[in-house]
């Protein structure tokens, strides 16, 4: 398995064509959070946050069954998310040593850390929900845009994740 | 057919999305602790030239006036601004971004991937989207 991730000055403006690719072929906003509405609004309708019309946000899902394929592929072809740890990241060189000696031999990616997935993802839907916007849709459409709303939700993020990985990460392992 | 043609488009931009993550490896927990560490640049000129061609490619289309494929003019809307829930439920967001490495499309990847691991983080999150339905009116937006 290759170990260094596909270049920054790559992967990022190819990222940032999903944003024309959407408008122009689909007339859509990037964004991904909105499938978990879409998805319990599948469930129940009863809590007025959930009585909407769901087929505004059917597009998200269809787009999110593409991800879960690319999943499948990568993982059928022996792809480990923990083999990534011992990337050198290329561009500044780091080595990794400074995060991983929090985590033990098998990697972080272990069903022993069950309770950080299932905690870290309720704050993820919550927080996403609640920020009306995710990664996709603040950090790459929003930004993409220049609105502050989403400026300020980008704000937002990194210093949730800042207080993560400074002040919870360090006191689970 | 014309509808599953229209779902299938989109899975395919699912999965260019996805292909482009994973092979750069935005969806690993090794490089989100990395970049709130600021050890690497990676992350940083990912999402740095990601927003880049984004912004060029909206000026672009309104600057030409770029019409959709199908004729229509094209619309970008600002989602509303509601300074405490963006803020707020971004902090939030936030940490569980730090804390599992994942956000929206590497937790729907990691499904994939690590079914495993990603079914806790899609349960978690199915279940903070019901709670904040729950909660919503009682929150400042």
């Amino acid at each position: 398995m290759k170990n260094e991730p596909l270049a920054w000055y790559i992967a990022g403006p190819l990222i940032g064509l999903i944003v024309p690719l959407l408008l122009l072929l689909k007339e859509k906003q990037f964004g991904i959070s909105s499938s978990y509405r879409f998805l319990i609004a599948g469930f129940t309708k009863k809590i007025g946050y959930f009585n909407y019309n769901r087929e505004q946000d059917a597009w998200q899902f269809y787009f999110v069954i593409g991800l879960i394929l690319t999943g499948i592929y990568y993982g059928l072809y022996g792809y480990d998310m923990n083999a990534l740890k011992t990337t050198k990241t290329n561009v500044v060189g780091f080595s990794g040593g400074d995060v991983m000696h929090y985590v033990s031999t098998s990697g972080f990616y272990d069903l022993s850390n069950w309770a950080i997935f299932l905690f870290g993802g309720v704050l993820i839907g919550f927080g996403s929900r609640y920020s009306n916007g995710c990664t996709a849709g603040h950090c790459i459409m929003g930004m993409s845009q220049f609105s502050l709303t989403s400026f300020i939700a980008t704000i937002g993020f990194f210093i949730g994740g800042l207080i993560a990985t400074y002040f919870i990460i360090p006191y689970l392992f | 057919m014309k509808k599953l043609l229209n779902i299938v488009s989109y899975i395919l931009l699912g999965i260019y999305f996805a292909t482009v993550l994973t092979e750069a490896q935005a969806i690993s927990w090794y490089r989100i602790q990395e970049m709130f560490y600021f050890k690497s640049f990676h992350m940083y000129g990912l999402l740095g030239s990601a927003i880049a061609t984004g912004a060029l490619s909206i000026w672009i289309i309104k600057k030409f006036n770029i019409k959709s494929i199908n004729h229509n003019p094209i619309e970008v809307k600002d989602k509303p601004f509601q300074w405490k829930a963006n803020f707020g439920g971004g902090i939030i967001f936030g940490l569980g971004w730090g804390l599992t490495g994942a956000c929206s499309a590497p937790l729907f990847i990691s499904l994939g991937i690590n079914w495993k691991i990603g079914i806790l983080l899609l349960i978690g999150a199915l279940a903070g989207t019901y709670l904040y339905g729950i909660l919503k009116d009682k929150l400042p937006h």
